[in-house]
């Protein structure tokens, strides 16, 4: 049966399951079984375009057959498919249907882990969807409570936000990041989180940003006792005393080369522009401070 | 022996049994007894004297431990003078029946002179450096006998006489010193390599944990089922196949066979 033609396979399966004057209901077993076998044939011969039409009726024929784990693992590989076709938006919407199927199952981390291998084939072509699809898969994750696997979630969000520029978003993912890997207790990676996202915010250049960040951060014990407090303070100082050759030192510790690749790579551009001048603004600020509780 | 050394051996001598030269006690107490001033400061020399032959000893001291030894003595005796020395000049403002008004701050140099006396003798910092350096072995051992690190000011003082040994010494020793850091500092770059890749590995195997505990449940259940089925199967097989019933068949039939045989015969 599988040696014969898919295409066979297919309009076979195709009359199984229309309806008409001799036929009062539609076969869904054996046209699925069918369909699976036609899909696999075109995937062999590499025929994507039917591969993909024939795993989505499959898919169809198991929901049918109400058994929404063997839909969602066929949806999975018609978005596969899909993406080879480099067919973006079918991506998405197939690959987030099998994670509505995945979690009829009530199982939610394959759910998590669809929608996390969307954000992956999108992550060059629509970033935006895919920081999206990353965050919903976090948020999966986190409503069963297994924030640990959201780690590497959170980390190619933030890494694709740098890569977008939009830095103040990728700081609020690190400390997201951060506050996830404190629910479990997770305290390196809590305190590479929090480093991380004080140095965004320093290759963004705000310092402003940045000391509040570290003074938010230092509330936190776990943090307070760590390397990477350490290595932040000295950072921070170097750049108050507006010092490049002690910020490139520090940039070059050990510390930092612990870090994710993406955050290495802005650590060593640091410092971003002037150091001096953002060293009077800070100043600056503090006088404002000042007046303000004197005029009160 | 030379003349000069016997000559400083007599004067040794004598310094040493001055106590029993009678003359000498008489006029010093005389003149210390209503002078506590005079008392007090003979009583500084003859303890001043006694610290720099000791010194002079530990010049010569081949035993590297009596050195230290007697280094430590006389660092302990500077410092119980020195502390003494305030009191000396308090007594300096006493006025004495007899003593005139020069006399007077004529002692307040002596006290200041013996002072700089005190602290002029040597003890093992400088005299370390000062002795001839190319007896020692290792420059291991050489850091072991600088004590403080406060010493390390002295060598730029007059107190150090820069011979070509320890010169030379002390570049070998400033060499190894930077090499030792250089290596300590590949050490502490791998070392916090490795507790990175052990921090990540503890939170990991955190990760897991959970995983291991629901594969664990799972499999039980599986393994729960797959024996009730086991038993429930073996049932039907026994109740179908059992020998017992197999027999009872068997000679059912050969009953029933033997019966039709009986019965073909009767008839025929």
């Amino acid at each position: 049966m599988s040696s014969s033609n898919p295409n066979k396979l297919i309009s076979k399966a195709d009359k199984l399951t229309k309806l008409s004057l001799t036929r009062w209901s539609a076969d869904w077993k054996s046209a699925t079984l069918l369909y699976e076998q036609a899909a696999n044939g075109f995937r062999v011969s590499r025929d994507y375009e039917k591969a993909k039409l024939a795993f989505e009726k499959a898919s169809k024929g198991q929901e049918m057959l109400s058994s929404p784990w063997d839909a969602a693992k066929h949806m999975e590989s018609a978005a596969a498919l899909a993406k080879e076709l480099r067919n973006w938006t079918e991506v998405i919407d197939f690959y987030r249907r099998a994670s509505e199927q995945y979690m009829q199952c009530d199982r939610p981390q394959p759910a998590s882990d669809s929608l996390a291998k969307a954000a992956r084939a999108l992550e060059d072509a629509l970033p935006d969807d895919a920081v999206q699809l990353y965050t919903d898969a976090c948020v999966i994750l986190e409503d069963d409570g297994k924030e640990q696997m959201a780690f590497d979630l959170y980390r190619a969000a933030a890494s694709i936000y740098v890569k977008l520029e939009k830095y103040t978003d990728a700081a609020t993912f690190l400390l997201r990041l951060g506050l996830a890997a404190d629910k479990c207790d997770a305290r390196n990676s809590q305190c590479k989180a929090y480093l991380s996202a004080i140095i965004v915010y320093l290759y963004a250049h705000d310092l402003q940003q940045a000391e509040k960040c570290y003074n938010d951060c230092s509330q936190i014990d776990a943090f307070l006792s760590s390397d990477q407090n350490r290595c932040a303070s000295k950072l921070l100082s170097a750049y108050r005393e507006g010092d490049v050759e002690e910020i490139k030192l520090v940039a070059q510790s050990s510390t930092i080369s612990n870090l994710e690749n993406v955050i290495i790579k802005l650590a060593r551009k640091l410092p971003t522009g002037d150091v001096a001048k953002m060293q009077g603004d800070a100043d600056k600020g503090g006088e404002e401070a000042l007046d303000e509780n004197d005029l009160t | 022996m030379t003349v000069i050394d016997l000559i400083t051996r007599v004067d040794a001598i004598c310094k040493k049994y001055e106590k029993y030269d009678i003359d000498k006690q008489k006029e010093a107490n005389v003149a210390g007894g209503d002078d506590a001033f005079a008392r007090l400061y003979s009583v500084f020399e003859t303890q001043v004297d006694a610290i720099i032959q000791k010194s002079e000893a530990v010049a010569t001291e081949k035993n590297r431990a009596t050195a230290v030894a007697m280094n430590a003595e006389v660092r302990r005796t500077k410092a119980r003078l020195l502390e003494e020395i305030p009191k000396l000049q308090r007594l300096t403002q006493k006025k004495v029946k007899g003593i005139s008004k020069e006399e007077l701050e004529a002692r307040n140099d002596l006290v200041f002179a013996l002072k700089d006396k005190i602290e002029a003798i040597s003890d093992g910092s400088t005299a370390a450096t000062k002795q001839s350096t190319g007896g020692w072995a290792t420059s291991s051992s050489y850091t072991g006998i600088k004590i403080d690190s406060s010493s390390d000011g002295r060598f730029d003082s007059e107190y150090f006489q820069q011979t070509e040994e320890s010169d030379r010494f002390r570049q070998e020793y400033e060499m190894r010193r930077m090499k030792q850091d250089q290596g300590l500092e590949v050490i502490a770059e791998g070392l916090d390599t490795l507790k990175n890749m052990a921090h990540d590995m503890n939170e990991e195997l955190d990760r897991q944990v959970p995983l291991m505990d629901e594969i664990d449940d799972k499999v039980d259940r599986a393994a729960s089922d797959l024996k009730s089925t086991n038993v429930r199967l073996k049932d039907t097989v026994h109740k179908l196949r059992s020998s017992r019933n197999f027999c009872i068949d068997i000679i059912l039939l050969c009953i029933i066979l033997g019966i039709a045989a009986f019965l073909y015969k009767q008839v025929f």
